[in-house]
């Protein structure tokens, strides 16, 4: 099967409960969800539905109490086995993006995206052209030398695009990047990752619990009480999905 | 690309004021291990500085400078003839306080044989040797008195006819040169109130001790002249020929002569052993007190660093940093801090020395020893930062 018809992500059953006993709290239950390469989903849920902790799952962040987790052909998690290098696998596998505070504050643009470079052992002009094309790619070069506090919203989530993408990732995941953007930057962000998204054939995984964005997704998956859902057509129900729209891939 | 050099180019103010901070302590360990240094030289100096072979004084003292020690002038005579000797030459040592256009002034004196110079200054850095037999003197710079200066002492004016650089006495008080008859006159002769005072004081003993006590009267009559021994001498300095050895001329003159000898070795090891040992284990104490006080700083500082950037190491980790390059950003923080602070301390050390009331002597070998220690410091002072820095989830970055 080729990259771009190939599952990317694939969870299967996952659980989390945070706590034991009388303090136990459900923040995922039987979780299903299966995201394609150069797929570009949206999991939309309101504050507290879950969103996050499926993310975190699927980085290999967090523990899941149960269930399979898959990237890229690589068991992240599965039924009390993880990945033992959870760091190396991140960097070869994912990209991230998330809300605010994207980038690390003491380096300029360019430097941020050459750390993910040198993290994966690519130094030196080798990694700087590389950092440069990158930042090109995404229309905020001449800005390569500029501290994240010297720049906009938009150029720091462009710019957080850019070192996302700087490993090449299967998967790209990204926690609310267009909340802390007005809604020009908000959809202008939103039609990078789409061009990513087809151009570079990653899978990205957008969180969000904004409903003006989610007409540019290709699926939309809803979160409710750690319940997730999958809208097949923006807006609606998949007609797959079970009498509660619980929809198992 | 150096992480900890871009964290700090961002915010050089805190750390280059936290590194002058540093760097003022570690100014002070260096300073105390100077200080010792400047104890030992100065201990030591006018023992160099003589370069005698041997030191013969008064039988079982540990004179001249470790203690007091008297002995004949002509005693001299009898040492010269000793196989093996070169040179004997008397020598006189000792301190006066005197006060000087309203300011306490403080002068090792030392009176030396004009004729052999062993003894007198090596190196004259402005004017001359002394070269009359009376009222001149040599003085060291310290004691800030320009050539053609008349110092009133005892009974007569002695005119500065020439300078040296770095000759003090054992205690740190700059050293005054005098020919051996000045210095004895200096230490022995009284004013002319103090002679009349004296005599009157006798002259009214003798009256009372006459009419009932003549064998005493008699012994009184004797202090009328009041003429002190002017001719006693501290230490005979010896040089000897080439190749003899100074244990067994010491040997020889201790046997036959009956006074103590001590070799030149000896004499700086009776220096070193006493009030300087004492010195050194007290700025030992203070240094390490000092360095301590300084990795707590540091420790202090690289935790509160790392604590400010807790998001950045979470980020770091989640974009799949290995631990080396965490470890590295906290370690190389504090390496920095610390080559920093003592780079400045090495500064503000060359710049302020020569200022500081006594000699401050800092040697290679200390500015080696406090590098080695500032490098363990960083190190160790790193830990509790990367302890810290390790604990970070990578979660952190995404839940804040």
């Amino acid at each position: 099967m080729s990259r771009a018809t190939s599952v990317a992500v694939q969870v299967e059953n996952l659980t989390k409960v945070y706590g034991s006993g009388h303090t136990a709290v459900t923040a995922l239950s039987s979780a299903n969800l299966v995201v394609h390469a150069g797929e570009l989903v949206a999991v939309l849920g309101p504050s507290g539905s879950g969103k996050t902790t499926l993310l975190s799952a699927i980085a290999g962040i967090i523990d899941p109490s149960s269930g399979r987790i898959a990237v890229g052909g690589s068991q992240v998690y599965d039924d009390g086995w993880r990945v033992r290098d959870l760091r190396r696998f991140r960097r070869e596998h994912l990209g991230f993006i998330f809300q605010s505070q994207n980038l690390i504050p003491f380096l300029t643009a360019r430097e941020n995206v050459l750390i993910a470079l040198q993290i994966r052992d690519t130094t030196g002009t080798r990694a700087i052209r590389a950092a440069q094309d990158l930042l090109d790619y995404l229309g905020v070069g001449e800005r390569q030398h500029h501290l994240p506090e010297q720049l906009s919203g938009g150029e720091q989530q462009r710019v957080a695009i850019a070192r996302a993408l700087a490993n090449a990732p299967e998967v790209i995941l990204a926690d609310e990047p267009t909340a802390a953007l007005d809604t020009e930057r908000g959809r202008s962000v939103m039609t990078l990752f789409r061009q990513v998204a087809r151009e570079k054939n990653s899978a990205v995984i957008c969180v969000t619990h904004d409903e003006r964005m989610i007409e540019g997704f290709d699926r939309v998956y809803r979160v409710r009480d750690g319940l997730v859902f999958d809208d097949r057509t923006p807006g609606g129900v998949d007609a797959k999905a079970g009498a509660n729209g619980e929809r198992t891939f | 690309m150096n992480l900890a050099i871009r964290d700090i180019r961002r915010h050089p103010a805190p750390f280059a004021i936290s590194s002058l901070g540093i760097g003022l302590l570690l100014t002070l360990v260096l300073s105390y291990a100077g200080i010792y240094n400047g104890f030992v030289y100065e201990a030591l100096a006018l023992i160099n500085q003589t370069g005698a072979d041997l030191w013969v004084v008064q039988r079982d003292t540990r004179g001249p400078f470790a203690e007091q020690s008297r002995l004949p002038e002509d005693v001299r005579y009898r040492i010269a003839i000793v196989p093996g000797v070169a040179v004997a030459s008397p020598i006189v040592f000792y301190t006066i306080q005197r006060v000087w256009k309203g300011r306490p002034l403080r002068i090792a004196v030392v009176g030396y044989d004009l004729h052999t110079g062993v003894g007198g200054p090596r190196q004259i850095v402005a004017g001359r040797a002394i070269s009359q037999a009376h009222y001149e003197m040599v003085a060291d710079q310290k004691l800030k008195m320009p050539l053609g200066t008349k110092l009133r002492l005892g009974l007569h004016d002695y005119t500065v006819v020439g300078l040296t650089h770095g000759i003090v006495g054992s205690g740190g008080d700059p050293v005054a040169f005098f020919s051996l008859a000045d210095a004895q006159e200096i230490q022995f002769v009284k004013d002319n109130w103090a002679i009349r005072n004296q005599r009157q004081r006798s002259l009214d003993a003798y009256t009372r001790a006459l009419p009932t006590q003549p064998t005493l009267a008699a012994v009184l009559a004797g202090n009328f002249a009041d003429n002190p021994d002017l001719h006693t001498v501290n230490a005979i300095v010896v040089r000897l020929d080439p190749g003899i050895r100074p244990e067994s001329v010491a040997a020889q003159i201790d046997r036959w002569e009956h006074f103590t000898t001590h070799t030149a070795e000896q004499q700086k090891q009776l220096m070193l052993a006493g009030s300087v040992a004492l010195a050194r284990r007290q700025t030992a104490l203070f240094r390490f007190v000092l360095s301590i006080t300084a990795a707590v700083i540091i420790a202090q500082i690289i935790y509160t660093m790392t604590l400010q950037k807790l998001r950045s190491i979470a980020l770091l980790k989640l974009i799949g940093a290995p631990n080396r390059t965490i470890v590295g950003l906290v370690l190389q923080e504090s390496l920095a801090l610390g080559l920093i602070s003592y780079g400045i301390a090495l500064a503000i050390g060359s710049q302020t020395y020569d200022l500081w009331p006594r000699r401050v002597v800092v040697l290679t070998a200390d500015k080696l020893n406090l590098l080695a220690v500032v490098l363990g410091i960083c190190v160790v002072a790193s830990i509790m930062g990367v302890r810290r820095a390790l604990r970070v989830e990578a979660g952190t970055a995404l839940t804040g």
